[in-house]
């Protein structure tokens, strides 16, 4: 019973974060300069009527609470509105791009995190002092491309397509991470005692590190999660993905608030369940937040 | 390593000052006769498409991006000092509200939100509104993370034993908050700030590539990093890295000094 409260609460938070993205999106939407622009209405081609009936839908969603209002009301029916860019469904837009980016994303996780385990586990457990600095290096100038730069010179240079520039970026990221946790969880009293009876690498990071790091490196994940969305959205505009963060990029430059809001929304509501879901992750081992926090 | 780290940043900026105060130089002076022009003795690292001294932008470029950064961090840690404070020394009814306002912020990716909010204000303005929209987006944008920082410092220095005999005494809260609390927060503040720096950084090289950041004839790292998508210029010239190899250069420096302060 207090279980399902307790996951009642965290529904309750996540959906009030969204509302309050909701709102803030919306806000910022209607004040952008060029929201009330609508090329249709300049349009002699379109008939008087039809203008005017632009104007009116224009006039009647002119407040920030009138369009909520509105925008509530359609979600409540289960449609997501019309997007003012492409005069289509919201909804048909975003299903067949929710694909591509699941899979950009999951393929591009996949990579950071094999890069990332097979440079930082050898690296932390074998010493290496200079094979540590110079992959620790290699990361900070790897993070210090940003991702759109990355992105244009692989494009022109043909070296990779977008899931290798997010999942460089996001392996340097978590390789900096993973290295900080393990090198701490190496040299705890049991697992020194470990190597010093002669037990085998493997079974150690099986046996003993993997379990114990569990709650940090599941909590890890979905912060690397969060970054790969930040991330996708440049990658697909440059290498033209049609994905949402591209849509998100167009509908923000072209002021399509349904699309915008859509999307956001989207992101929030996964932000905010990935981090109702790492929460207790990280609460059921102690210190494992400090951990996070200083690696 | 610090130490090293610190020179070789403030040598790279005295290099980036006499770059750009080179006499007869100019961020925004254009010759179209000697676009892509090569290195030469005037253009010592050529010119781009406008003809324009790339020497000189990516030295501007470079000052601009990191007095702006550094401004965008002071105005987000101090923006997040405040809130910190407040949620946790204020009346309880406002913590709550204060936190959710930061996490609807963290709710959503960060280069995600910052695009979102960059585009909805005018793109097509003077470069000094511009570039002053950019950073202050950062700063309005970049406090809610530290702000959970700071909160958690502040809750704990609550509970302190200095705390509650000052109150105990009858200080006022504005001598305890300014006498006592905030040279015990700077250790905590200090750092958020030098972490921001080259984070924000990087955000506005980030929107500039995809056309948000600081508007031309103003050189910004991300209007420079757009030269990048010349194919042509690619295979031509090396020195279209210049500005790449120096934002890499600036950061790692950067983070050097920050993680062994």
């Amino acid at each position: 019973m207090r279980s399902l409260g307790g996951a009642l609460l965290v529904l309750g938070r996540v959906a009030l974060l969204v509302a309050l993205v909701a709102m803030g999106t919306l806000a910022l939407v209607r004040f952008a300069p060029g929201y009330f622009a609508d090329a249709r209405e300049m349009d002699a081609q379109h008939a008087e009527g039809a203008r005017a009936a632009l104007a009116a839908r224009r006039a009647s969603e002119g407040s920030v609470a009138a369009l909520a209002g509105s925008v509530a009301a359609g979600w409540l029916h289960g449609e997501l509105g019309v997007s003012r860019q492409y005069d289509v469904p919201v909804w048909e837009l975003i299903r067949p791009r929710l694909r591509v980016t699941f899979s950009l994303l999951t393929r591009a996780l996949g990579f950071a995190w094999l890069a990332a385990a097979a440079l930082a586990v050898p690296l932390s457990g074998l010493g290496g002092r200079r094979g540590a600095a110079a992959v620790t290096l290699g990361s900070a100038m790897l993070l210090s491309v940003p991702i759109g730069a990355l992105a244009t010179l692989f494009l022109l240079t043909g070296m990779g397509g977008p899931v290798l520039a997010v999942g460089l970026v996001l392996a340097a990221r978590d390789f900096k991470f993973l290295y900080s946790l393990l090198r701490r969880e190496w040299r705890t009293p049991h697992l020194l005692y470990a190597r010093a009876q002669g037990v085998g690498s493997v079974r150690l990071v099986l046996g003993y590190l993997l379990p114990a790091l569990a709650p940090q490196l599941l909590a890890l994940l979905l912060m690397s999660l969060v970054a790969a969305l930040s991330l996708a959205v440049p990658a697909e505009v440059i290498f033209d993905v049609p994905g949402l963060g591209q849509l998100a990029w167009s509908a923000a430059i072209n002021r399509d608030a349904p699309v915008l809001l859509a999307v956001s929304l989207l992101m929030a509501a996964a932000v905010g369940l990935m981090g109702a879901c790492s929460r207790p992750a990280i609460r059921s081992s102690s210190g494992s937040a400090a951990d996070l926090e200083a690696a | 390593m610090r130490r090293t780290a610190l020179v070789l940043l403030l040598a790279l900026l005295a290099a980036a000052v006499l770059a750009a105060l080179r006499p007869g130089s100019s961020y925004a002076a254009q010759d179209r006769e000697q676009s892509w022009a090569p290195a030469s003795r005037t253009h010592p690292a050529g010119t781009d498409a406008l003809g324009r001294d790339r020497l000189t932008r990516v030295a501007v470029a470079a000052l601009l991006g990191l007095a702006g950064a550094a401004s965008a961090a002071a105005g987000a840690t101090g923006i997040a000092a405040g809130v910190g404070v407040l949620a946790a020394f204020g009346p309880k009814i406002l913590a709550g509200p204060l936190l959710l306002v930061c996490d609807s912020f963290l709710a959503l990716p960060w280069l995600f939100l910052l695009m979102m909010v960059r585009a909805g204000l005018p793109l097509q303005t003077a470069p000094l509104v511009s570039a002053a929209a950019t950073f202050l987006i950062l700063a309005l944008l970049g406090w809610p993370a530290c702000a959970r920082a700071v909160h958690a410092g502040a809750s704990a220095m609550r509970r302190a034993d200095w705390m509650i005999q000052g109150r105990a005494a009858g200080l006022r809260a504005t001598q305890l908050m300014g006498r006592h609390l905030l040279p015990r927060m700077l250790p905590l503040l200090i750092p958020q700030l030098l972490i921001s720096v080259p984070v924000f950084l990087i955000a506005e090289a980030n929107l500039g590539t995809l056309g948000l950041g600081v508007a031309e004839p103003l050189p910004s790292w991300g209007s420079m990093l757009l030269e990048l998508d010349n194919s042509a210029l690619l295979a031509s010239s090396h020195w279209v890295y210049l500005p790449v190899a120096l934002l890499i250069a600036f950061l790692v420096l950067l983070e050097l000094c920050v993680t062994e302060a």
